[in-house]
């Protein structure tokens, strides 16, 4: 229970420093790359495709009420590279997502850290 | 050879770190990095440019190098300041959201042309034959091909995407002029606009066995008020092949996003 609880907090992050690349599809409009938050939770979906992978979850925020995520990352064929494959998250997992929220607020994230419920780090570059 | 030994011990660490970085049900993937063995084998012929090649962004290019060639926007014409403004980029400084951009790329899946092709973020295999040498590029599987048997261009060119290339030696640098374009793409992913008259002349040489470089001149006197240099780098991935990467994947992506 306690790993499916959400955290959400708003970090400000030296954003100079880690000036977002260009997504391999598509620009960055829909998100606020000015911070990142962080959201814990439970996979309920994970969708190995192009132009982005996706990531789904189920969160709670602190009052215990129900949340579905989403987030993407790059591609399939750069995450491929850094060791991803189609399996490599499933259903039920316990996972911690770090990234950019977008600006009309939706629970959707540019996801920049993935961290799975045994507490490693998945790389989410990959190619250059 | 301590540079070799250092490339070889660099390539194997970062594989270690890799490999220990990932949950114990993934297993090795089909153009996942390798290490030693294959860096080791790696082509050092500088008229030889077969393998596949990644982009390599400088420290100086990392921030715009995902959407644009220099940090500094190309000097434009009236013309091309027009286009430039009639255009809705998904990157870049005029953002627009992927329902609202008209990215001929994003939106029709059209080939990017040349030299955009490089900017998407993929590796590209180099093919060489007497005849031509050919890059198969990972994005939508485009193809370019350019001509080493000493044809010169058509007289009476069908404008196409990516253009007609032919490529000749000067000592161990290989130049291709590249013309014939239509007026579908882009220059770049920030929208920056080229007319008919188009012009890519790329110098490309191998700095070692695993380094090429490409010396690029855009030229387009419509558009352009003078040429737009750029160099872009490149790794050879001995590791590496060349995956699927379809566009036409991409139209259900907009479902995705709010």
């Amino acid at each position: 229970m306690r790993n499916t609880r959400v955290s959400i907090f708003a970090m400000c992050v030296g954003l100079l420093a880690l000036a977002p690349l260009a997504f391999a599809h598509h620009g960055t409009a829909n998100y606020d790359t000015g911070k990142q938050i962080t959201v814990k939770g439970t996979v309920t979906g994970f969708e190995f495709v192009n132009p982005h992978v996706q990531i789904f979850w189920d969160a709670k925020d602190d009052a215990g009420a129900a949340q579905k995520w989403q987030g993407e990352l790059t591609s399939p064929n750069r995450l491929s590279r850094v060791g991803w494959s189609k399996s490599t998250l499933k259903a039920g997992d316990s996972i911690t997502i770090t990234g950019y929220p977008t600006k009309s607020g939706s629970h959707e994230i540019w996801i920049q850290k993935v961290m799975t419920g045994d507490g490693q780090e998945l790389q989410t570059g990959g190619g250059n | 050879m301590w540079n070799r030994i250092g490339t070889i011990v660099l390539a194997g660490a970062a594989s270690i770190a890799i490999a220990s970085a990932l949950p114990a049900q993934t297993g090795p993937q089909s153009g996942m990095a390798k290490s030693a063995p294959a860096a080791a084998s790696a082509p050092t012929s500088p008229h030889d440019f077969s393998g596949v090649w990644n982009m390599h962004a400088l420290p100086a290019q990392r921030k715009f190098l995902g959407s644009i060639y220099t940090a500094e926007p190309p000097e434009m014409t009236p013309l091309g300041t027009e286009k430039y403004m009639a255009y809705k980029p998904s990157n870049g400084p005029r953002t627009h959201s992927l329902k609202e951009t008209d990215d001929p790329v994003l939106k029709l899946c059209l080939p990017p042309g040349t030299p955009r092709i490089y900017l998407q973020p993929f590796p590209f295999q180099i093919v060489m034959t007497p005849k031509e040498m050919i890059m198969i590029f990972e994005y939508d599987h485009t193809v370019r091909q350019i001509f080493m048997d000493g044809r010169p261009h058509p007289e009476d060119l069908t404008p196409t995407y990516m253009g007609h290339s032919i490529g000749k030696w000067d000592g161990d640098t290989l130049v291709v002029d590249t013309v014939g374009f239509n007026e579908r793409t882009w220059l770049d992913r920030d929208g920056h606009p080229h007319s008919d008259q188009l012009h890519v002349v790329e110098r490309f040489h191998k700095v070692d066995g695993e380094n090429m470089v490409d010396d690029i001149s855009i030229e387009d006197p419509k558009v352009l008020v003078k040429p737009w240099k750029t160099q872009l780098n490149f790794q050879l991935k001995p590791g590496w092949d060349i995956m699927e990467l379809a566009c036409t994947d991409n139209a259900a992506f907009e479902d995705f996003e709010k």
